[in-house]
């Protein structure tokens, strides 16, 4: 009995006669940050979408806490309250304020009632540097901003694990940092959180945990040191010399 | 002892309700107890005058949305018959066309309207004993020479459908060659066909005639000698009770003069138009809007009425649509294909068809006696809602997948995602064809008036037949439909201005 908060047996999705994932079998575990790396087309998004059932497997198991959550009939909007998403193109509600988006899903969601949200909303909002835009509307924010709310966002969840979907590659080189400044923070308070990113430099730092993807299988699984200066895999090597 | 006198009185109560069941309503007096209600209602189409018209002019109830004050020889008898059986009355009106559907619809317990009993009515209803005869008459232009049928031999001639007077001029025109016959739903659109030119003359009853040519100097009308009377008669669905008791009463009324008093009353009246003085110009269309100055606020009444009809109409068939827009979304074959049927029928069939079968049909197939703004109200939310079906899923189907994708990462559930994230979103995609589909059922709103709702086309229409005239009080109608739109527009694009706010 593993005490992991997902565990995956087999997982499989093919898009028509596109294999996109092939037997992934692997866990995760409170406190880790992972970082999911691999070329495009590897399949690294796909598997973090298979995750919380955004996108369905073809073919084997996902358990969240030894629950198996791809059999039919699972209440998946219960479990996705606690493994909440960050997308790449933030995908913010325009309609609402920054701090209506913040608290929406806590009050809508959780049923915790207004003014504690909202407080918690604002606190969150300062964490990421943003409390002074609490109330305009997204489109007035720039795109490293309108990350820093997506993610203030996905916390007032008060998620176990957090998905980032790529979550720099839309944003200006100048944003990045500003966006991985806070995500750095978070993996330190000890935020469990599995990261698609393309931002070597990054995971070489924060996460302890990385996840090689080739042609939708998992080639290497192993620590940030052991990976980045000693490979394994022969297209783990010619990813690393084209990235670095 | 007690019980036998007890058994006896049943028994003599049961002979008396026997009794009076199978003679059916020999006493007049006894009608209103036996019919089982206290309220007759009849159905009129008060265009006609002086036979039914509406009094535009004070005095005129306001209860509530619907002006209800329709004067004239026929309400005047109506109401001494009702009276004199101890009913109430209540008068309802539709165009003449829809009149005897109205009474086959069980909608009114008789209609009163100038109608003139045929062989081919009869088929269908039942009728009274004549109350009052007139004879046709050749409305045309002055000077035009058109006076007895044979003058019309080559010509083009109108008459109102439905009436006597259209049956007449069929036969007319079997005897009399190369006549050509138009038809058309009132008298005052008859009459403006010959200001026109469209039509050369026009087979008219006589009162109505006299009306015309007082208002209209340029008109003249002769009376047809060879023509037969033809009688006006009280109009009964199959069977109905009432035709014996209403006989008694009118032969009553025949033989004491009262019928002959109310004819002078009515028809001798000189028409209140001001003639125009001047002299009659070359152009045909001389308007002069001093004739319709009195019966303005007549006209403006009806503003509300439209404004209500339209605001119901549009947040119904929004409601309607929604619904029906969802029913195409989500992945439910069957559902999807009933919505996607439902609309390719009310889209693929005129309104005013559609119309005509919900007020018509409804009391028949469901025993409930639709009103006709129920029956319009109903009638466009079941075809606006149709089209803003696929405005709305366009509109929902815009809104960014990632939307979802990020209410479903959180764990909203579906309908809370559609109503709160999605919604809003899609509805804001789709103003401007919500505002564009809210200026067309406000202008197709004039669609009622052919079910006798007095909106605004309707008020303008009555006003017209009662002066007489034509292009006036449509004008000045057209002119309010108008400002009543660009209010719409104004407004519409303020609220857009407001949503965008956001972006």
């Amino acid at each position: 009995m593993s005490n992991a908060i997902i565990r995956t047996e087999f997982l499989c999705k093919s898009f028509g006669k596109l294999d996109v994932l092939k037997d992934i079998s692997t866990e995760f575990y409170q406190g880790e940050v992972v970082a999911i790396l691999g070329p495009s087309g590897s399949g690294k998004s796909t598997f973090l979408r298979c995750m919380n059932l955004l996108e369905q497997p073809t073919r084997g198991r996902i358990y969240f806490h030894e629950q198996e959550i791809t059999k039919p009939k699972t209440n998946i909007a219960k479990v996705r309250q606690h493994l909440v998403m960050v997308f790449q193109h933030f995908n913010l509600f325009p309609h609402m304020t920054v701090l209506e988006n913040v608290t929406y899903a806590p009050i809508k969601v959780k049923g915790i009632n207004k003014q504690k949200a909202q407080k918690q909303g604002l606190e969150l909002l300062t964490k990421v540097g943003l409390e002074p835009k609490a109330d305009v509307y997204p489109s007035k924010l720039s795109g490293g901003q309108k990350q820093r709310v997506a993610i203030a966002r996905a916390l007032a969840m008060e998620p176990e694990m957090i998905l980032f979907d790529e979550p720099t590659s839309a944003l200006d080189p100048e944003m990045v940092k500003d966006v991985l400044e806070v995500m750095k923070a978070l993996a330190l308070s000890g935020m469990t959180m599995a990261i698609v990113t393309h931002e070597m430099g990054f995971a070489k730092v924060v996460a302890n945990r990385i996840m090689f993807l080739d042609q939708g299988s998992l080639a290497e699984d192993s620590t940030p040191s052991e990976f980045f200066h000693n490979p394994k895999c022969d297209r783990a090597k010619q990813f690393l010399e084209k990235m670095l | 002892m007690k019980k036998k006198k007890l058994r006896l009185l049943t028994i003599l109560f049961v002979a008396i309700v026997v009794i009076n069941t199978i003679a059916g309503h020999s006493d007049p007096l006894k009608a209103a107890s036996s019919l089982n209600k206290d309220t007759l209602t009849m159905i009129t189409s008060p265009d006609y005058p002086p036979y039914e018209f509406y009094d535009t002019k004070g005095g005129d109830v306001y209860d509530g949305l619907r002006l209800r004050q329709i004067v004239g020889f026929d309400i005047d008898i109506a109401k001494t018959l009702a009276q004199k059986l101890g009913f109430k009355l209540q008068i309802m009106e539709s165009d003449f066309n829809g009149l005897i559907p109205a009474l086959q619809a069980n909608r009114a317990d008789f209609v009163m309207a100038g109608m003139t009993p045929t062989p081919e009515r009869q088929k269908n209803i039942d009728f009274s004993i004549i109350y009052y005869e007139a004879k046709d008459t050749i409305v045309a232009l002055k000077g035009s020479n058109l006076k007895q049928p044979e003058d019309l031999s080559g010509k083009k001639v109108g008459v109102q459908l439905g009436t006597i007077q259209e049956q007449n001029a069929q036969k007319i025109a079997q005897k009399v060659a190369g006549i050509e016959l138009k038809q058309l739903n009132k008298v005052p659109e008859v009459v403006q066909e010959i200001k026109s030119g469209r039509i050369d003359a026009a087979i008219v009853e006589d009162t109505v005639a006299k009306g015309f040519a007082q208002a209209n100097p340029d008109l003249e009308f002769n009376t047809i000698l060879s023509s037969e009377a033809s009688g006006s008669a009280i109009a009964f669905p199959k069977g109905s009770s009432l035709v014996e008791p209403f006989n008694k009463v009118l032969q009553e009324m025949k033989d004491l003069g009262t019928l002959k008093k109310l004819g002078t009353k009515w028809f001798s009246q000189n028409i209140t138009t001001k003639t125009v003085s001047s002299t009659p110009t070359k152009s045909r269309l001389n308007l002069d809007f001093t004739r319709i100055l009195p019966d303005i606020p007549f006209i403006l009444r009806g503003i509300p009425l439209t404004l209500l009809f339209t605001l119901l109409s549009v947040s119904l068939g929004l409601i309607w649509g929604t619904i029906l827009s969802l029913l195409k979304i989500i992945n439910i074959k069957p559902l999807t294909w009933l919505a996607n049927a439902y609309t390719s029928v009310f889209r693929g069939t005129p309104l005013l068809l559609q119309l005509a079968l919900v007020y018509y049909a409804t009391p028949q197939l469901t025993g409930y006696k639709i009103s006709a703004l129920e029956a319009g109200v109903l009638t466009f939310t079941l075809n606006s809602g149709a089209y803003m079906s696929e405005t709305i899923r366009g509109g929902i189907q815009a809104v960014d997948k990632g939307q979802s994708e990020a209410a479903m990462s959180m764990g909203v559930p579906y309908w809370l995602m559609m109503w709160d994230i999605i919604f809003p979103q899609g509805l804001k995609n789709i103003l401007p064809a919500l505002v564009n589909e809210t200026i067309g059922l406000l202008k197709d709103s004039a669609l009622v008036s052919t079910i006798g709702v007095v909106e605004i086309l309707r008020s303008a229409q009555i006003v017209g037949a009662n002066k007489y005239i034509y292009f006036e009080p449509l004008l000045f109608a057209g002119l309010i439909y108008y400002v009543l739109v660009m209010g719409l527009t104004f407004s519409a694009s303020a609220l857009e201005r407001r949503l965008r706010q956001s972006e």
